[in-house]
């Protein structure tokens, strides 16, 4: 969710800091000193100075939610005395870039932005650390302080393999309905609260001579793209991944759940859209040509940008329609920081005060609410500050309903199980994602293309 | 004789230190491009015989022939082949016929022949991902692209040009003749242009039809360079990547996964290294037995 900071903003502090520094050195050290109130974290009972000295690198993706903690560094260091240096990597690259590094044991990220459904992966191959050992160490962790509970349960969960935590994580999403109420209340229509309901909602308002389109899923190819839609859609028929052991894809509720995708996809969608991953999405949404969509609640960032939305003020949200089986499935999504097992025993204590100061409910509203520039998170991991006011206010004119209904989400529409957390992941997504694609373009029949994915699979999981 | 005995025992002979002198010249070199080349070929066949997948650490294990044996059940592996001789035959057969039609059109033109060299260049120095990327953004894409502009203007309605399988094989074929065709334009231009024009002569005396001077002069005359071109060009489209990835990955579905790309997705997107190295040395395989065969054709027949 890439939201940038205004140049203008950047030049105006940019130009007064200057100013500062010219005019009146101590007044400004004075003032950098007070932004740097570093108070909130030396109330916690741990030795944050025990690793000063350490240099540690993490790899983060250049998203505004990294922006606004990457801005937060020069505190860190002062906090700690460990040199830290982020490295941006684009999404499409970070997992590739971590494993390479994480398999030749290079340590050369001490930490980075993890895929939650990559930790199996990484716990198989013995990558990164258990992190049980550091939040229970009291020299480490002060846990009256740290609150690992506030943390929203269902991204703990995410992050942990047989009960065992080896992410933390740091920013998160839910997937929510996001629609035009402008649109909706001009032809009567509700937010819908089943599939029924989205298609009719989305027949009554399709317009294709006025290029406008009742719904837009994501439908570009990938285990992010359109294995972000399809595994609510499976849970929502009823569908699971597994049968005891096995990973099963070719069930009759994942054939429904995927002609239920190729349908809607065919007749209300924008004729691109097998080619959109969410920016276009928002994109589309935001020049008006798509009433509703269904994806991350951070995407709000996007369609309420006045420069280029020309669609704010008339936004609404809602959960997740249910599904025939009377489930609504979000998606499960943070990006969380692993501990890389080839460090030093050092190197790790650096690494882990970085996450735990990264993940502190402190940073998280300094990135959030408290954070100077016009990019106030969304996806702040702690459930205490989901209720606050401080970060109602900050959302204020993200739309109606916007914290309600992914609050509601949060809690209750998340599932551990919504893609199979297997070591395989990384295969069994491409998997699924070619075959799901083959059939959104009318390569292959549903049943088909999910046939043939099991066909895959079983030699995958075979080996 | 007697002289010479004793001088290679003691003293070195002039071309002996002069051997040995070019030895330690080139040595450097040699080793450098031993270590840059051939030992990561060599770790790679090694690679191809193991059982690597990081999604299931546990199995690792030298594998034999096992990775190569899968090949013979795997649709996917049988479908990239298909589409890389497609891919292959189709972009150098359209390269070499556009760019020959081409380089004797514009013998004819007395004027501008330097111009569109230069215009002719450009394409090849862009950076195939690139170009895979200015045909997705600005080419192919519906709606706003110019392929689209134009169909939609002459009536024939909107596609999506990179989201529909048989369309998207054509889409990646048009691109990589877009790109290379100059390639065989110019050095068949060059060609072109060293004929002897006593033989053209002779054929307009004889009342030679336009036709039969082509077939029965031009072609056999410039044979060697359009060998060379066809070889040149095989060995380009076979291991054709980046503008593939960087247009379709692939896609749709498995659309235009040539071998090169399924080899990289199995190494490092399904993760399994030991499959994904085999795939590379059997396109590897392809590649030097078409090159090799080729190289033979040229030389038996000239």
């Amino acid at each position: 969710m890439s939201k940038h900071i205004h140049r203008r903003d950047v030049l105006r502090r940019a130009g007064a800091a200057g100013l500062a520094a010219t005019v009146a050195p101590g007044l400004f050290n004075a003032a950098s000193a007070q932004t740097a109130d570093l108070a909130p974290y030396q109330a916690a009972k741990v030795n944050w100075k025990q690793a000063e000295g350490e240099q540690i690198t993490v790899a983060v993706i250049p998203a505004s939610y990294f922006e606004n903690l990457i801005s937060l560094q020069p505190q860190f260091e002062a906090l700690t005395g460990i040199k830290l240096r982020f490295e941006k990597v684009p999404p499409g690259q970070i997992r590739q870039k971590a494993m390479l590094d994480l398999s030749s044991k290079t340590a050369t990220y001490a930490t980075h932005a993890a895929d939650p459904m990559y930790y199996a992966l990484y716990v198989a191959n013995k990558w990164v650390e258990p992190l049980d050992k550091y939040l229970g160490d009291t020299s480490l962790t002060d846990p009256a302080w740290f609150k690992y509970d506030d943390i929203i349960k269902a991204w703990r969960d995410a992050d942990s393999i047989d009960g065992k935590p080896y992410g933390i994580p740091y920013d998160g999403e839910v997937t929510l309905q996001v629609y035009r109420k402008d649109l909706y209340e001009a032809k009567s229509l509700k937010a819908a609260d089943t599939y029924d309901q989205l298609v009719a909602n989305a027949k009554a308002l399709t317009d294709a001579d006025a290029r406008i389109f009742g719904l837009a899923l994501r439908g570009f190819a990938g285990a992010g793209q359109n294995m972000y839609i399809y595994p609510s859609l499976l849970r929502g028929f009823g569908g699971s991944w597994m049968k005891g052991k096995d990973i099963v894809v070719n069930t009759p509720e994942a054939v429904s759940a995927l002609t239920w995708y190729v349908d809607v996809l065919g007749k209300y969608a924008p004729p691109a859209v097998r080619n959109w991953n969410w920016p276009d999405i928002a994109d589309a949404f935001s020049q008006g040509t798509v009433a509703t969509y269904i994806d991350a609640h951070s995407s709000a960032a996007v369609i309420n940008n006045p420069e280029k939305s020309k669609v704010v003020g008339k936004i609404a949200y809602a959960r997740w329609p249910k599904g025939p089986s009377g489930k609504r499935v979000s998606s499960l999504w943070n990006w969380g920081f692993p501990v890389n097992a080839a460090l030093s025993e050092r190197g790790k204590k650096a690494t882990w005060l970085f996450i735990a100061w990264a993940t502190s409910a402190e940073t998280q509203a300094r990135t959030s609410w408290k954070f100077a520039g016009p990019a106030k998170r969304s996806g702040i991991n702690r459930m205490s500050q989901w209720r606050s006011p401080e970060f109602a206010a900050a959302m204020k004119d993200a739309g109606d309903n916007f914290i309600p209904a992914a609050l509601e989400s949060l809690e209750h529409d998340t599932d551990v199980d919504w893609r199979p957390r297997v070591p395989q992941w990384p295969a069994i997504g491409d998997t699924m994602a070619t075959a799901i694609q083959s059939a959104l373009v009318g390569q292959k029949k549903p049943k088909e293309a999910l046939d043939e994915a099991q066909a895959r699979i079983q030699q995958i999981m075979k080996g | 004789m007697a002289a010479a005995i004793p001088s290679s025992r003691g003293l070195p002979t002039l071309e002996s230190r002069e051997r040995r002198f070019a030895l330690s010249l080139l040595g450097p070199a040699l080793v450098l491009l031993l270590l840059t080349t051939s030992a990561p070929l060599i770790y790679l066949v090694w690679t191809s015989l193991q059982r690597i997948d990081l999604g299931m650490p546990w199995l690792t294990g030298f594998a034999g022939l096992g990775n190569y044996l899968k090949m013979g059940d795997d649709p996917r592996f049988w479908n990239s082949l298909l589409l890389t001789f497609i891919y292959t035959g189709s972009t150098v057969i359209l390269q070499v016929v556009v760019g020959l039609s081409l380089a004797l059109l514009v013998m004819q033109l007395p004027r501008g022949q330097a111009l569109l060299r230069i215009a002719a260049i450009l394409p090849i120095v862009l950076a195939p991902v690139v170009v895979g990327l200015f045909w997705r953004t600005l080419v192919l894409a519906p709606d706003f692209g110019i392929v689209d502009l134009v169909t939609r203007a002459l009536g024939l309605g909107s596609y999506n040009w990179l989201g529909d399988p048989q369309l998207a094989l054509i889409s990646v074929i048009a691109i990589h003749t877009w790109q290379w065709t100059p390639f065989a334009f110019l050095v068949l231009l060059a060609t072109l242009a060293t004929l002897p024009p006593d033989v053209y002569e002779a054929a307009r005396l004889d009342r030679a039809s336009a036709w039969r001077t082509f077939l029965h002069i031009t072609l056999p005359l410039i044979r060697p360079a359009v060998v060379m071109v066809v070889i040149m060009r095989l060995m380009t489209a076979l291991s054709a990547f980046a503008a593939i990835f960087a247009a379709t990955g692939g896609g749709p579905g498995s659309a235009t996964e040539i071998l090169n790309l399924y080899a990289y997705r199995t190494s490092f997107t399904e993760l399994n290294l030991g499959y994904g190295a085999s795939l590379a040395v059997v396109l590897l395989s392809i590649t030097l037995a078409i090159s090799w065969f080729m190289f033979r054709l040229r030389r038996a027949r000239t």
